[in-house]
């Protein structure tokens, strides 16, 4: 299985603070990699330079080959990277079901003339498109159905937008999912079930995972590899037990001089 | 502490699982509840599905002219859907793009223009109707989209600028064209006459019957309305307006989602620009005439007023308030009416702020007692004093109770009116009581200064009421009439 | 040669009221992020207030006073009137809306435009107010003057232009010498992260809405000598300080006193040079470009957003 996703040699820097220094990083199709380390160690930066919402200073970032540096967001978007947030960003006055909904724009495209006339063509479409928000949010079992399709967003519980936010993700039909802290916030019982839906959606929906977290019982539960950073550099890669019990990532969250407990 | 019987007809029969769901079920009730009475109304109103309401309202509408036979109610009745339209159009721009165009009336002028570029004698062009109106919504779309461009990323401030600036732009290069290198191009501040009507159907739509205005501009532009009207909303309900509701609720997730965020805010301006430069023509046809201070900032506020009142982002909304604001304007163009209207507005507001309370009665008890010993005393002091302009009827008989001088030193308006301003924005400040005993002098020198010194010029009056009216919205319902009250983080 | 020197003078003179007027709009935006368009109306109130107090003062044939305290009179009481004016708008117009979002303010400050201009016709028509100030002394303002070659710069003009530096240099030292100053500058990078360090950000927002209104005011002053004066000007003013504020850089001090003079440069030459009918053409030109090219403007920071 080739590299689907590729950084190579990326750097960015705000001011004189360099932010993320060459940095090396490959997804192949099918993984779950965790990314971890402190907080400030680049890892949302990380998320926004393969999303576009950074250009790198140097390096360059692929996908299946193709470069992605330049592309505006969206673009990147449709070629197949979607992403949640760690701040959560939802549509918060949409319904669940229209946020899901408005994912799928990227691969539609009944445009506006054919819109306003209401063409047979427009209508097929958007029934299929809703056909595909229920499909996944389905995904979620029947947290999200129901009576829940026509709620407003803000209307949710914590839990449940950060499901809805996933879903979302999924609905643009990506192939590399980035999911920032899905576990941010989530009581230990929400915690298990993310775990299990991560892995959920690689084997039921085929998609390759890059997931930021800091709760290491979710990392260890899914990862096939983990990469740590600290200030911007990769310090450690290889198996959960590799990166855990490494000195460097050890000193980068606790300071020198500490022994691990596990 | 399952509960069979539903709350709210949302949740499914079983009742809402066991501690979980119970807050989020409930949502239905509590935006009742928040909404109060007109939110009440809205829920009930809001069964009925949308196409029957416009086609309700489009046949009412169109009795019009077969009920009130004056010509100029017939013209008022045109301007409103102009201003309908005007308000459809903005809408796009500011309510779905959330953009603050404020050269859109500019965009108004430029169909309009066009529409006389293409079918007057100005330059001898005498296109057909069926090609001159395309042509220009499509030219009106196109200045648009180039309005746009340069805004980089379109960000709020940079783009408001930009387009007030055009405003002011299209303002003087249309007054100043009538000599440019030699050549009349815009007839200057005399404008362009002499604009050829619409001609449909193998017929020219006659503007007037015999010296009274005739109702086929009318039908016709209330035809385009419903027309714009369907089209638009067809447009909201799809992928295009979920899209335009994504960005303007996060553009940065939105963009992440695979939406083009600025192409869609190009399009959203550009098709309000086309909207508007629609309009455009209309005007331009009926009027037979273009001059460059129709587009300017007054017809700019007019019709972010109507906007903003209807509710922006809501069609119906927006519609709605251009039916408010356009015969308010010109109601209160006659000082017997704009009396009326104010006396209305006065008792309509003290009723509906005092409902369900006895305060209601001492507040009103007490200002009607107040108004008629301040006239007694001001009579008593010098006749002259109480002897102004008595008009016939109502406002004859409002003056035994408010101070209508004869004769108005100078230096009154400007202090009872500053005065009148100060007194109610203290009102704000202090806390219940005082406010209630504030209220009644308050309410007595609004209406004296109404009578003496708005009264007297009805041309800024109006206007001074449309910019009250926008800004005690922004603070106190900035989601309007009709527009959904919406959840924001900052 | 010479219609270059008169042109640079009308230059300074009209970049000198475009600087003051954008320095209004640079401060209340670096506080509040907000484009004050009910700005452009104060300036106009100032000139009335100046030509009311003018009046009180015996006008321009009989004034009771000596010219210079006239002057100084007039343009006092303009800076204090519109200083009172700027406060009440700010406490009920847009103080309620700070946390509301962007939006909202910004029609609420048309709103409060479109009312002060009307309120001004409707108090006191819409004639034109002329200062006269050719009556003052006998014409000594408009006679008296500067050589430079063959043109003679009226001391009038001299006066404007060197009471508006002096106004910008004693802003500059206030803003970014004392201590008050030095508030609103934190505020201006972070109001939130003001507020936490303890800066009361309602007095600072009020403090910044007092010395940008007052600048208006004295700017209508110096408008008012030398142009009549009418209850219109007030958009148009407005327009260009809030052009001239965004092409210097918003919410840089230095960059709306370039702004202003940029934008008095462009106008007199284009009038000057070509006709008087293009100038705003050529205006809008350079802003677009500056939209383009270069968005933070002259001396603006461009803006680091964190995601």
């Amino acid at each position: 299985m080739g590299k689907l996703l590729e950084l190579k040699g990326v750097s960015l820097s705000f001011g004189g603070l360099q932010v993320v220094n060459d940095l090396n990083l490959h997804l192949d199709e099918g993984e779950i990699v965790s990314v971890i380390g402190p907080n400030g160690a680049g890892k949302t930066t990380l998320f926004n330079l393969i999303t576009g919402i950074y250009r790198p200073a140097s390096g360059d970032i692929t996908l299946d080959g193709r470069s992605l540096v330049g592309l505006q967001p969206h673009q990147i978007s449709q070629r197949g990277i979607s992403r949640t947030f760690q701040t959560l960003r939802l549509f918060l006055n949409m319904s669940v079901k229209e946020n899901v909904m408005a994912a799928a724009y990227g691969h539609t495209n009944a445009g506006i003339f054919r819109s306003m006339l209401r063409t047979p063509g427009m209508r097929r479409e958007e029934r299929e498109i809703e056909q595909l928000a229920q499909e996944r949010l389905a995904f979620f079992g029947e947290r999200l159905m129901g009576y829940r399709w026509d709620q407003p967003a803000y209307s949710l519980s914590y839990a449940n937008r950060r499901r809805l936010e996933i879903a979302r993700a999924t609905a643009s039909n990506p192939r590399v999912l980035l999911l920032d802290e899905p576990a941010a916030g989530m009581n230990p019982s929400e915690t298990h079930e993310i775990t299990e839906l991560i892995a959920q959606l690689r084997t039921d929906g085929g998609y390759t995972i890059l997931v930021i977290e800091h709760d290491m019982h979710v990392v260890e539960g899914i990862s096939d590899r983990v990469v740590a950073l600290d200030h911007g550099v990769k310090i450690a890669e290889g198996s959960f037990e590799t990166v855990a019990t490494n000195e460097k990532v050890i000193e980068a969250y606790l300071g020198l001089q500490t022994t691990a407990t596990k | 502490m399952s509960d069979s019987t539903p709350h709210s007809s949302h949740i499914p029969a079983e009742g809402p699982a066991v501690g979980q769901d119970e807050w989020v079920a409930r949502h239905g009730e509590r935006r009742l509840l928040r909404g109060g009475r007109l939110g009440k109304l809205e829920e009930r109103l809001r069964v009925v599905p949308w196409w029957v309401w416009l086609i309700l309202f489009v046949a009412a509408f169109s009795l019009l002219p077969v009920v009130e036979s004056s010509g100029y109610v017939r013209r008022v009745a045109f301007d409103t859907v102009l201003y309908m339209l005007l308000a459809l159009g903005l809408n796009i721009v500011v309510g779905w793009g959330g953009l603050l165009d404020l050269g859109y009336v500019a965009l108004y002028g430029v169909g309009a223009y066009t529409y006389a570029f293409l079918a007057s004698d100005q330059f001898g062009v005498h296109l057909p109707t069926l090609l001159a109106v395309p042509i220009t919504v499509i030219i009106g779309a196109l200045v648009g989209l180039l309005l746009g461009l340069p805004s980089r990323r379109l960000t709020g401030d940079y783009l408001a600028i930009v387009t007030l600036f055009f405003l002011q732009l299209f303002q003087t290069l249309m007054t100043n064209g009538d000599s440019v290198f030699g050549h009349d191009l815009t007839g200057g501040p005399n404008g362009i006459l002499n604009i050829d009507p619409f001609h449909i159907f193998g017929h020219d739509l006659a503007v007037q019957h015999g010296g009274v205005f005739a109702v086929s501009y009318f039908y016709l532009a209330l035809a385009v309305f419903a027309v714009v009207y369907v089209a638009l909303r067809f447009v909201n309900l799809s992928r295009t307006g979920r899209a335009w509701r994504s960005l303007r609720e996060d553009p940065l997730a939105a963009e992440a989602m695979g939406m083009p965020v600025n192409w869609l805010k190009l399009m959203s301006f550009s098709f309000g620009a086309g909207v508007a430069a629609l309009t455009g023509t209309l005007f331009s046809a009926l009027n037979a005439s273009v001059f460059p201070l129709t587009f300017y900032f007054i017809l700019l506020i007019v019709v972010y007023t109507m906007v903003i009142l209807g509710g922006s982002g809501s069609q119906s909304g927006v519609v709605l308030g251009a039916l408010i604001i356009g015969p308010l304007l010109e109601l209160l163009r006659d000082p017997g009416k704009a009396r009326i209207l104010f006396y209305a507005a006065l008792v309509g507001g003290v009723v509906f702020g005092f409902r369900r309370s006895r305060t209601l009665g001492i507040v009103s008890g007490a200002t009607i007692a107040f108004g008629f010993v301040m006239h007694a005393a001001a009579s008593a002091h010098d006749a002259a004093w109480v002897a102004g302009d008595k008009a016939s009827g109502f406002g004859g008989a409002m003056a035994h109770w408010v101070v209508v001088p004869a004769h108005l030193a100078s230096w009154v308006q400007p202090t009872t009116y500053v005065g009148l301003i100060g007194l109610a924005l203290l009102l704000t400040l202090v806390d219940r009581r005082v406010r209630i005993v504030l209220l009644v002098p308050t309410l007595y020198l609004a209406a004296f200064v109404w009578e003496n010194v708005m009264l007297a010029n009805p041309e800024p009056m109006r206007y001074i009421v449309l910019g009250v009216i926008l800004v005690s919205l922004m603070i106190l319902r900035p989601n309007g009439l009709l527009g959904e009250r919406r959840v924001e983080i900052v | 040669m010479d219609t270059f020197i008169q042109l640079t003078i009308d230059a300074l003179t009209l970049g000198s009221v475009y600087a003051l007027i954008a320095l209004g709009y640079t401060l209340v935006y670096g506080v509040l992020k907000l484009l004050n368009f009910a700005h452009g109306d104060v300036f106009m109130v100032g000139s009335f207030i100046g030509f009311g107090v003018l009046q009180l003062l015996g006008g321009t044939s009989n004034p009771i006073v000596p010219i210079w305290a006239l002057l100084v009179l007039v343009t006092l009481a303009a800076m204090a009137g519109c200083a009172v004016l700027g406060v009440v708008i700010e406490r009920f117009a847009y103080r309620p809306l700070r946390n509301a979002p962007r939006i909202a303010p910004l029609i609420s400050a048309l709103g409060v435009s479109f009312f002060l201009a009307n309120s001004m016709q409707l108090l006191f028509g819409a004639q034109p107010r002329n200062y006269d100030t050719f009556s003052l002394a006998n014409g000594a303002l408009y006679l008296h003057g500067i050589d430079i070659g063959q043109v003679r710069v009226p001391l009038l003009r001299i006066i404007t232009i060197v009471a508006a530096f002096v106004m910008m240099v004693m802003l500059w030292y206030l803003v970014n010498k004392t201590r008050t100053g030095k508030a609103m500058r934190a505020t201006s990078f972070d109001l939130e992260a003001a507020a936490m360090m303890g800066i009361d950000i309602d007095k600072v927002i009020v403090f910044t809405f007092v010395l940008g209104s007052a600048l208006a005011g004295a700017a209508g002053v110096m408008f008012g000598l030398r142009v009549p004066t009418n209850v219109s000007i007030g958009f148009v003013a407005g327009l260009k300080g809030f052009t001239a504020a965004v092409i210097g850089g918003i919410g840089s001090i230095p960059g709306a006193m370039a702004g202003g003079l940029i934008l008095g440069f462009a106008e007199a030459y284009t009038q000057g040079y070509i006709s008087t009918k293009w100038s705003d053409l050529v205006v809008f030109l350079i802003l677009i470009a500056f939209m383009i090219f270069r968005p933070q403007g002259l001396l603006g920071r461009a803006d680091i957003h964190k995601v």
